[in-house]
């Protein structure tokens, strides 16, 4: 068991350190996304679709290996990392883009109208406003993203399930099985009650 | 301190501001009234830039916004503008409403941008109302933080949309009461507003627009009471057989 836990451990680990570069790297795609240059609003959104019509094991295979046979040496959970951001962050964009589409256009057209440029503006209106009705949908990709950290199992991280397949092979029986299936289980289950917790909690105000 | 030349405005082949030319005084106050559809937003937002003009050029103070070279954050600091339907910012209570544009906009220091807003708030009688946030306000209240907000950054003019249009009747006299304070206080501005009753009271002139164009103009009292132009008479007897 203290192995599984290890594993956990780095499960959690890439989640949350995936989770952060996803935050980032999708709110600025999602700007980009609705930005009023074209070639930006294109370019997302072909990433966007791209992304979105591969499945995720394939890009964890592809970053790993293909960018090994390109001389970029990275470490499994870094390619980890790498895969698990550039493929999230394409659905969290989508969230963020909603969620500030979702701000009635006079909160930019007060604060435009106050002499707030157009960052400024979303800095101090608009995202704060948007970015507290995507917490629910964003909290449901987080969970989903740390079920998904199982696929980096297929470059041989040395996270929770591909512990849990080892020593099925070792022990010659499931039962490592059902251990990694309670290690996934004491997470997710608390993250959802968070959340339900959470998407009461913001609806109050409205 | 407004000069408006030629001012044309379309959407697509849809044109909704023809040739405007319209000049506003230091001081003065102009109403603008007509039918639904006759541009009369369409002409204050071009006079902030929310809208681009087609055609023509907007000078405010010397300045013509048109000009692709303006600052226009710069030019928005000088012209305020309150919206029909209030605008608030949800998420700050009033006092920060007032004070975010002046802390992060004209980098004042938040002690003394707090100070003012708390003034403002007095004027527009609002003052027990700085912490509370605009869902908790009645839209007569709102409207009025609405003003404080746009007062805060010490326009030279200040533009109303149907500030009153979203109001229930009885909410209606604590705002045109804040714009007759406003105009008293010779601020510049330019209502466009079916209250005629604030109309002659404060109104300096006022035009009256329809399909894009200004059909007439003159005194509040004597378009009013002599319209000149069909069209104008025709609205006139309308809006003030619903009376
Ligand atoms: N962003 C836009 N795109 C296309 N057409 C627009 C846009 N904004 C306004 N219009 C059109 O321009 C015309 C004038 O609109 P505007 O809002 O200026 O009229 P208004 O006089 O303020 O009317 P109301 O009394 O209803 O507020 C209308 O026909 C409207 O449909
Ligand atoms: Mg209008």
């Amino acid at each position: 068991m203290p192995y599984l836990l290890k594993g956990l451990l780095m499960t959690i680990r890439l989640a949350l350190v995936s989770e952060a570069c996803i935050l980032a790297f999708g709110l600025i795609v999602a700007l980009l996304r609705i930005s009023r240059i074209r070639i930006f609003r294109a370019a997302a959104a072909v990433y966007i679709d791209v992304i979105r019509g591969m499945p995720l094991i394939l890009q964890i295979v592809i970053i790993y290996f293909g960018l090994g046979h390109l001389g970029i040496g990275l470490s499994k959970f870094a390619a980890g990392v790498l895969a698990l951001t550039i493929c999230y962050a394409a659905y969290e964009a989508e969230i963020f883009r909603a969620g500030i589409l979702s701000i009635h256009k006079g909160q930019m057209e007060a604060a435009r109208s106050l002499g707030m440029g157009y960052f400024k503006a979303m800095r101090y209106i608009i995202l704060p406003q948007a970015i507290r009705r995507v917490i629910p949908p964003l909290s449901n990709e987080f969970i989903a993203l740390l079920k998904d950290t199982s696929l980096v199992s297929v470059i041989a991280l040395s996270e929770v399930f591909q512990r849990g397949r080892e020593l099925m092979g070792t022990k010659a029986n499931v039962t490592p099985l059902v251990g990694v299936a309670i290690c996934y289980l004491i997470v997710t289950i608390p993250l959802m009650r968070l959340v339900q917790r959470t998407e009461k909690w913001l609806s109050r105000g409205d | 301190m407004i000069k408006i030349v030629g001012l044309r405005k379309k959407f697509g082949h849809h044109e909704v501001l023809k040739d405007i030319d319209l000049e506003v005084k230091p001081s003065e106050v102009l109403v603008v009234v007509g039918p639904s559809g006759s541009g009369k937003s369409t002409l204050l937002r071009c006079i902030n830039g929310l809208e681009h003009a087609t055609e023509g050029q907007i000078f405010i103070e010397g300045t013509d916004i048109t000009d692709s070279k303006v600052d226009i954050n710069q030019i928005r600091q000088k012209v305020g503008m309150v919206f029909q339907s209030f605008n608030l910012f949800p998420h700050l209570t009033a006092l920060r409403n007032i004070t975010l544009a002046p802390i992060k906009v004209k980098k004042m220091d938040p002690d003394e941008a707090s100070e003012k807003a708390l003034k403002l708030l007095e004027k527009v009688g609002l003052k027990d109302k700085a912490n509370a946030y605009p869902a908790h306000l009645s839209g007569g209240q709102q409207q009025r933080v609405a003003i404080a907000r746009a007062l805060a950054m010490d326009p030279d003019v200040m533009l109303f949309d149907e500030v009153t249009s979203a109001l229930d009747p009885e909410l209606v006299k604590e705002v045109l009461d804040t714009m007759k304070d406003l105009a008293r206080e010779g601020m510049t501005m330019i209502v466009v507003t079916h209250e005629m009753g604030f109309a002659k009271e404060v109104g300096d002139r006022l035009i009256f627009m329809d399909d894009g164009e200004i059909v007439e103009e003159g005194l509040p009292e004597t378009v009013f009471t002599r319209p000149k132009h069909p069209r104008t008479k025709e609205f006139f007897s309308k809006i003030l057989s619903h009376i």
